[in-house]
């Protein structure tokens, strides 16, 4: 903890100016229309839950590094209790998340006095939620901006964009100088008709080299139909062998796998942060990321599956990194990066990796599930650049149980800073 | 952090959108450039020293291949020829103190004249036409994107500007027959499945990527040329087709950029296919994202990613969101919009709008679907300069005052940039570098960039 400074007495400081520049109005404007199209667009068989509605809030808040300094950062939060909403089919609705302070009209949603949510203040994740999804759903991703309380100098709006989406509108690309962006106390409903499964990553556009290297940025990805037509027998087990779980919708298995992980790549230049921190001058042309990250932590953070609390007593890293299977297993990882800085390339001694999907597609021809070629490949090393996204799977059928590493072939990566033995790398333990 | 050069950002912004909106003339869609579509094409090229303009209004000392008399260009004149041509590229050197030379990766080159060194036939500094002139000669044998460089030197010459783009035209190419726009030879595989042939476009677009180290450039223009360290390279400039953003979005051939006559602005209507040819022409990768869709990516270094050309198409292209676009390599894509199952009727038809209203490619069950969510109150929201203030293609609605502006037609603007995001930065400010601007134009918006003369 030699880096760490006490800032404890700044949020204080902050809130007080930021409450004072409020705007009288500082409450979410959640848009959750019910399904009542009476049609199954996600291929459940049930008519009325198609529609997913999230809420992200956007603000700051701080992170722990692996050598133990602490970070400053922009980020999104999960702000209404919906991740992975679409991990269950049982739970998916068009309900928002219920607030218990939804009778008291004086607090009800108020972006800052939210009793389910006390971390929202300072409550930045790193990385930003992942978020869950299914193909065919309606994806209303309501973003509500609460503010920067450690720069209540900056009023920055922002926004969402997404790699992945098809056909996206500009309307909701979330580039903030070709459409709009969201007003610090304000909301803004994102609309997006997910009809293509994939891997996908979003991130805030506005200023985007501020924001991206402070760290707005996640995954998250859209489960294939196909999932629920062999959950329902509507295909059959044995013409996707025997797999329920799949990537693309292939129709013959050839993504399907036993257990996923969603790897979330960037790398922080501290620089950058304590800049932003202390109102100095950003770095932008000597930007030099020195924190390589998978899934917000460096290793061994990495290797630990519990959230790291900051000193804010926030668990603002809580996406585990560590990859656990048992032999035989396929375990698909979901590799993203939003680097503002680097390439990546990853490898891991000891198991093949299959790249069955780049860039939110399938690895056929045109990335069109019926392509006339199956483009699938393995290979020892995958390169991730920032804005890209992989989808990887290893097949541990002839893997024997133990402890491999996955870490990136950028040696100089392997570092948290300027400690050794560290940076981009995480386990995978083959039970 | 709002940054402070905003507004004069903003104001160059609306000069070259509006420049670019009045220059809107029908023309050819094809990439500017010196096209020469004879058997026999002759280039007469000659390396110059000469300054260009940054995105953040600095000048920085450059060296360019140019257009016979005219001035340096930064990139080279692309030189557009045909499959076949047996092209000639006459190299004299107006330096004064390097000698230069051109490489021409993907072609057999036979060079004459000049003086024999290690890579090839190099031009002595002030060589001319009657005296120590370079000739190339090559066949264009396959269609496809190329690039050329300095041969001499490289590491500082290619870093000082001496680069550019070849694009060889398939057999049957012909200006003017949209019918003919096609990057390779390949055909309609099943007329089941496509129109038209993988390759096939209606818009093209190079967007060839360099990036700058400034101290490099200064060493060079005050003769300290001891103390250049070309591996300490450390680029604070990054470039679209020879220009920063915002410049990027100025009209091509700009008099304001005379040095650097190629811009990064791009146009289609909806389902239209658009080329984009990518160069890697400086020293580092960078991952392009392009807004709006994943693309295909067809070919790479001037070859088809087929199986068989003729029979199979681009059987091996693969689709994805953002191309690493690697130096010295060339990768082509196809990428295509229309607002496909967007969800909503982007054309705003109200519910109940006869299918006879519908737009061309509108996908048919979206429309006369209302926008699912209400759009926010004014007030809430920062409207960006090139928002209408309406979700819809072709609409407008009202915006705050001083806010949007810039996009009275009703366009869906996209930007399309390095992801590298550092790289969007004009030598420590935010924004600039690596942004290219492509729009999706409403029907009765017309979408052909003007051209200028060609030889």
């Amino acid at each position: 903890m030699s880096h760490y400074k006490n800032y404890s007495w700044l949020p204080l400081v902050a809130l007080l100016l930021l409450l004072g520049a409020a705007p009288a109005m500082a409450h979410f404007n959640e848009q959750c229309p019910p399904d009542t199209d009476g049609v199954d667009t996600d291929g459940d068989g049930i008519d009325d839950n198609d529609h997913l509605c999230i809420q992200l809030g956007s603000g700051d808040g701080f992170s722990v590094m692996a050598d133990g300094k602490v970070q400053y950062m922009f980020g999104f939060s999960d702000y209404g209790g919906l991740k992975n909403a679409g991990g269950d089919p049982n739970i998916q609705g068009a309900t928002p998340a219920e607030r218990p302070d939804e009778d008291d009209p004086e607090l009800m949603g108020n972006m800052w006095n939210d009793s389910t949510n006390p971390g929202n203040m300072l409550g930045a994740n790193f990385p930003s939620p992942k978020i869950e999804m299914r193909e065919g759903q309606m994806l209303y991703l309501t973003l509500s901006n609460i503010g920067m309380m450690m720069r209540p100098d900056l009023f920055d709006p922002h926004t969402v964009h997404g790699h992945g989406f098809s056909e996206a509108s500009s309307t909701f690309d979330g580039v903030p100088g070709a459409s709009l962006s969201v007003n610090m106390g304000s909301s803004f409903t994102y609309f997006y008709n997910l009809f293509e499964p994939g891997t996908l990553a979003y991130h805030c556009h506005v200023e985007a080299t501020e924001h991206m290297q402070m760290g707005m940025l996640g995954q998250f990805y859209v489960k294939p139909k196909q999932d629920q037509l062999v959950l329902r027998g509507l295909i059959s087990s044995e013409s996707v062998q025997g797999f329920t779980k799949f990537v693309y919708n292939d129709g013959d298995g050839a993504t399907g796998y036993d257990v996923a992980y969603p790897l979330q790549l960037h790398s922080f230049d501290p620089d950058f942060h304590d800049a932003s921190l202390e109102v100095q001058p950003l770095p932008f042309a000597m930007m030099d990321d020195r924190y390589p990250m998978i899934n917000g932590r460096g290793y061994p953070d990495t290797a630990n599956p519990a959230d790291l609390i900051n000193q804010e007593g926030f668990a603002a890293q809580n996406e585990n990194a560590l990859i656990t299977a048992t032999k035989g297993q396929r375990v698909l990882l979901r590799l993203t990066s939003m680097s503002t800085t680097d390439t990546f390339t990853l490898t891991i001694p000891g198991i093949p990796m299959t790249v069955v999907g780049l860039g939110s597609r399938i690895l056929r021809t045109d990335g069109d599930p019926a392509g006339a070629r199956e483009l699938i490949y393995t290979t020892n090393s995958v390169s991730v650049s920032g804005g890209q996204g992989v989808d990887v799977i290893l097949d541990t059928a002839d893997i024997e149980p133990g402890t491999y590493f996955l870490h990136t072939t950028n040696l100089n990566h392997l570092s948290n800073h300027n400690e050794d033995y560290g940076g981009m790398m995480t386990q995978i333990v083959i039970q | 952090m709002m940054i402070k050069t905003k507004k004069g950002q903003g104001s160059i912004l609306l000069i070259s959108v509006l420049l670019l909106i009045l220059w809107v003339i029908p023309a050819q869609a094809v990439i500017e450039g010196l096209t020469d579509t004879t058997a026999n094409p002759i280039f007469n090229l000659t390396a110059k020293a000469d300054h260009i303009t940054t995105g953040e209004g600095s000048s920085v000392l450059i060296w360019g291949y140019a257009n016979g008399t005219a001035r340096a260009q930064y990139p080279g004149p692309t030189m557009i020829v045909n499959q076949g041509a047996t092209v000639t590229i006459n190299l004299t050197n107006a330096l004064t103190e390097h000698p230069v030379s051109m490489v021409f990766p993907g072609h057999d080159v036979v060079a004459e004249g000049g003086t024999a060194r290690l890579l090839t036939q190099e031009a002595l500094p002030g060589s001319t036409p009657d005296n120590g002139e370079v000739t190339y000669t090559f066949t264009a044998t396959e269609p496809g994107t190329y690039t050329y460089y300095s041969g001499t030197n490289m590491d500082l010459q290619v870093e000082m500007g001496l680069l550019g783009a070849i694009i060889v035209r398939p057999t049957d190419f012909a200006i003017g027959t949209p019918s003919t726009f096609q990057a390779y030879n390949d055909e309609v595989v099943d007329p089941n499945i496509n129109i038209r042939p993988d390759s096939a476009y209606d818009h093209e677009y190079l967007y060839l990527i360099t990036e700058m180290d400034p101290r490099i450039h200064n060493l060079v223009e005050f003769g300290r040329m001891d103390e250049i360290d070309t591996t300490t390279f450390y680029p604070v400039y990054w470039f679209i087709n020879g220009r920063n953003f915002p410049d990027t979005v100025t009209a091509a051939y700009a008099p304001q950029l005379p040095v650097q006559p190629y811009n990064a602005f791009f146009m289609m209507h909806p389902g239209q296919r658009m080329l984009i040819r990518w160069v890697g022409a400086g020293r580092d990768g960078h991952p392009i994202h392009l807004h709006g869709n994943n693309f295909s990516v067809i070919a790479k270094d001037g070859r088809l990613l087929s199986t068989d050309v003729a029979t199979a198409g681009a059987d091996l292209a693969y689709s994805r969101y953002t191309q690493n676009v690697m130096p010295g390599e060339t990768v082509d894509a196809i990428f295509t919009w229309s607002g496909y199952k967007l969800g909503w009727d982007m054309y705003g038809h109200p519910p109940g709008s006869p299918p006879g209203d519908m737009e061309p490619f509108e996908y048919a069950l979206d429309h006369g679907k209302p926008l699912p969510v209400t759009m926010p109150a004014v007030g809430t929201f920062t409207a960006g300069a090139l928002f209408s203030g309406s979700p819809f293609l072709g609409g407008s609605g009202f915006l705050p005052p001083g806010e949007g502006a810039l996009n009275n037609f009703g366009g869906y603007f996209y930007v399309w940039h390095s992801h590298h995001e550092k790289e969007i930065v004009n030598n420590d400010i935010f924004i600039g570098g690596m942004i290219g601007l492509m729009v999706v134009a409403p029907r009765n918006v017309g979408v052909d960039i003007p051209t200028m003369p060609t030889l």
